[in-house]
């Protein structure tokens, strides 16, 4: 899985639980941005967001200062936020259904109403808004990515099984007209992260995620890390602002990220990420930073996740969009990214798509499953050794 | 007093998605997919539905389950934790503590049992020992769930003002936005108010967890005794009504039935009178620890039977000796309450 049941606080409350997050330009509607939040894992029919939380993206402009080996984005302090919170729901029968209505915050003020699962959702001059049950756009053979990392060799089949599929999910999908919301930026790069944050007058943050697969495996105990043997940093890695980390753990998630990538890189049997003389991964501070970056002024690309990272390391401008679209491929991409570091044939999980493809046009999602699978809740051992039993045990696994 | 404490998620929606959990899970569960976290995760689940809604068929299941579980999985410490707290919800707490051994014989975490252990202590009457072990999970790591156990242990023993100390700091803490933890602490509250005379009090925190958790049953038939012993029988018929018709819980048939026949309403209250009767006598025949409190108070008052009152009443505090079971045995003895 991406991120799904990573978190203990949203195991118990899978409505503040975040899946995945995709930031990508429509594909139907040139100038326009769009931003997908998924929440809600393995939902059934009835699910609904928590009238307790704020969901938000937070975008800030980056701007690449050097490039090269070892070089990260410097992220701005300009926040281009959007923020959508849920009501309590109402009884519109006696049969015992809800109805949910939302409101979303766009960066210039403006606020965007909608009603939970309408197809339609809501419009404001430069943007429109939708949330509600959907198919959960994730797709990758969780069983081998797991056994992957668990036994140090690719462990994946011609013929892949994806582990979220039939699952529906909770999304939010915000798309923003880019001159309108985006316009007074400097530049054309951004940065965005995906939250859940407490609604009450001093707000925690819940759940946050960036990239794919940094919590759960990334940062997971590979059994790598001298450093923090047996400790499971997922939760103080949620509560992290994305653009500044804290002091507090630095040092842990960077000598997690240091073993851990080292690991991952040795995987094909060769070291296409050298370490620098001070030991770190060349990879690490990129991730410290978890969050999406994509280039607004770039049309879009269904298969450019983490090209703007390769760029940036590889010491060249980017040619795509970046970002995360909902058809890509992105577990495949993160393990050749991590793997092979583009020096290598690209590494397939043998799973290309997901139940269905999402859509060209809003709300992008695919509607949901009527009867979609059921998985367990429980949450997901940090140890990837752990796992790999986790998802055997729990019938999830394709072998 | 009561303060709206931390914003979480509206009743309903925590409900239905408690509701979907356990269904889902059971489906899963007919088809032997589940892992042994997720079978433990389950009892847990069916036992929370069990106490919100009040349903007694859930906390069997729940035991039933526990059960299953350690004789699927023997040799896992979090088989016998899940049966402990099914053991200890019924009040057979000495094979709970047993369970509890065993679970840390199979190396279970040590905090984590220590914290089962004070539990049933408490239950027990043993406030002194689960005031150690509530302290010291306190200093180790003062979160929401130490410091709401820490202020249980203190309602228990009397002190409520250290108590209401420690359940603000509890709530002050809180980092998540299930509403379920919250109300179960403020119901607790409400309750400890109310075995120390302070309806006001008790009032306050009861309503504070039904807006929290309007479908919150036991907090539901608390508001209604309140209700009553205010003199609003009214209001407490009005609350009581649906509770007892839909809990198969007899306490709820005990107080409305009580209030009724107060009021000269003897044949509705008889109605539920005898529904209280039959189902106290199913619950006493297979969980007479669980039961001989509240059946007690059934035969003292509108059952009519005070010999078969003091006979329960003296099995529960043979059981644990609490402030309270000592209280019944008193009442049922036909002393007023010391």
């Amino acid at each position: 899985m991406s991120d799904h049941n990573n978190s203990p606080r949203g195991v118990a409350e899978p409505a503040i639980d975040i899946g995945d997050a995709y930031v990508f330009p429509s594909p139907s509607r040139p100038g326009q941005l769009v931003l997908v939040m998924t929440v809600f894992p393995n939902a059934q029919p009835g699910a609904l967001f928590s009238d307790a939380a704020r969901y938000q993206f937070r975008i800030r402009p980056v701007t690449i200062p050097a490039s090269g080996p070892g070089s990260r984005f410097e992220v701005g302090t300009d926040e281009y936020n959007i923020t959508c919170t849920f009501a309590a729901p109402v009884t519109t029968d006696g049969a015992g259904n809800f109805a949910q209505e939302g409101t979303c915050t766009l960066p210039n003020g403006a606020t965007v109403s909608f009603r939970v699962n309408d197809e339609h959702g809501g419009e404001a001059p430069g943007a429109r808004v939708f949330a509600g049950l959907r198919m959960d756009p994730l797709f990758n053979d969780s069983t081998g990515y797991v056994e992957t990392l668990a036994t140090r060799q690719l462990a994946f089949q011609e013929n892949g099984t994806n582990g979220a599929d039939g699952w529906d999910i909770l999304g939010i999908v915000v798309e923003l007209d880019v001159a309108t919301m985006l316009g007074r930026a400097p530049g054309t790069l951004f940065a965005v992260a995906a939250e859940t944050v407490t609604a009450g007058k001093f707000p925690v943050r819940l759940d946050r995620f960036g990239r794919a697969f940094v919590k759960g495996q990334m940062l997971g105990e590979l059994g790598a890390d001298t450093v923090n043997r047996d400790l499971d940093l997922r939760e103080l890695w949620n509560q992290e602002d994305p653009f500044q980390l804290a002091p507090n753990y630095l040092g842990a998630y960077r000598a997690r990220l240091n073993a851990n990538l080292a690991v991952m890189d040795g995987i094909d049997g060769k070291t296409d990420w050298p370490l620098q003389p001070d030991g770190t991964h060349p990879l690490t501070e990129l991730y410290l930073g978890d969050y999406q970056v994509v280039d607004v002024a770039k049309p879009y690309t269904e298969d450019s996740y983490l090209e703007i990272e390769l760029a940036l390391l590889q010491d060249r401008a980017h040619a795509t969009c970046g970002g995360r679209s909902l058809n890509d491929d992105a577990g495949d991409t993160n393990l050749t990214f991590v793997i092979t570091g583009g020096n290598g044939p690209r590494i397939s999980d043998g799973v290309d798509q997901a139940t269905v493809r999402a859509s060209d046009s809003f709300p992008y999602l695919a509607p949901p499953n009527p009867s979609p699978a059921v998985a367990g809740r429980i949450l997901a051992p940090s140890k990837v050794a752990d796992q790999l039993a986790f998802l055997q045990q729990a019938g999830l696994a394709s072998r | 007093m009561a303060d709206s404490g931390p914003v979480t998620t509206a009743g309903v929606i925590a409900v239905g998605n408690l509701q979907a959990r356990i269904d889902g899970q059971l489906s899963r569960a007919t088809g032997g997919r589940l892992t042994v976290g997720e079978r433990a995760e389950l009892v847990e689940l069916l036992a929370l539905r069990g106490h919100v809604l009040g349903c007694v068929a859930d906390a069997e299941r729940a035991a039933a389950l526990a059960d299953d579980l350690i004789g699927q999985v023997p040799g896992d410490a979090r088989s016998f934790v899940a049966r402990a707290r099914t053991r200890g919800a019924f009040h057979r707490f000495g094979p709970a503590l047993t369970d509890l051994d065993t679970a840390a014989a199979l190396g279970g975490d040590r905090a984590a049992l220590d914290a089962e252990r004070a539990a049933i202590y408490q239950a027990l009457g043993r406030y002194g020992e689960a005031l150690a072990i509530r302290q010291r999970a306190v200093d180790r790591h003062a979160d929401f769930s130490a410091l709401a156990a820490l202020a249980g242990v203190h309602g228990e023993r009397g002190e409520m003002d250290e108590a209401e100390r420690r359940f603000s700091a509890a709530t002050r803490s809180y980092q998540g936005t299930s509403p379920f933890p919250v109300a179960i602490l403020e119901f607790q509250l409400g309750q400890l108010w109310m075995e120390h005379g302070n309806l006001r009090r008790a009032r306050a925190w009861c309503d504070a967890a039904v807006r929290r958790l309007p479908a919150y049953v036991p907090a539901q038939g608390h508001l209604a005794e309140i209700d009553a012993a205010l003199g609003q029988t009214a209001a407490a018929i009005a609350r009581l009504r649906p509770l007892a018709s839909a809990s198969d819980d007899p306490d709820y048939a005990t107080q409305l039935a009580r209030i009724l026949g107060n009021t000269g309403q003897t044949e509705e209250a008889m109605t539920w009178r005898g529904k209280a009767e039959a189902r106290y006598d199913e619950l006493l025949a297979r969980h007479q620890e669980a039961f001989a409190d509240h059946a007690a108070e059934f035969w003292l008052t509108i059952g009519g039977d005070p010999e078969r009152a003091l006979w329960l009443a003296r099995q529960n505090l043979s059981l644990r000796q609490t402030p309270r079971a000592r209280a019944l045995v008193r009442r049922s003895s036909g002393h007023p309450p010391g």
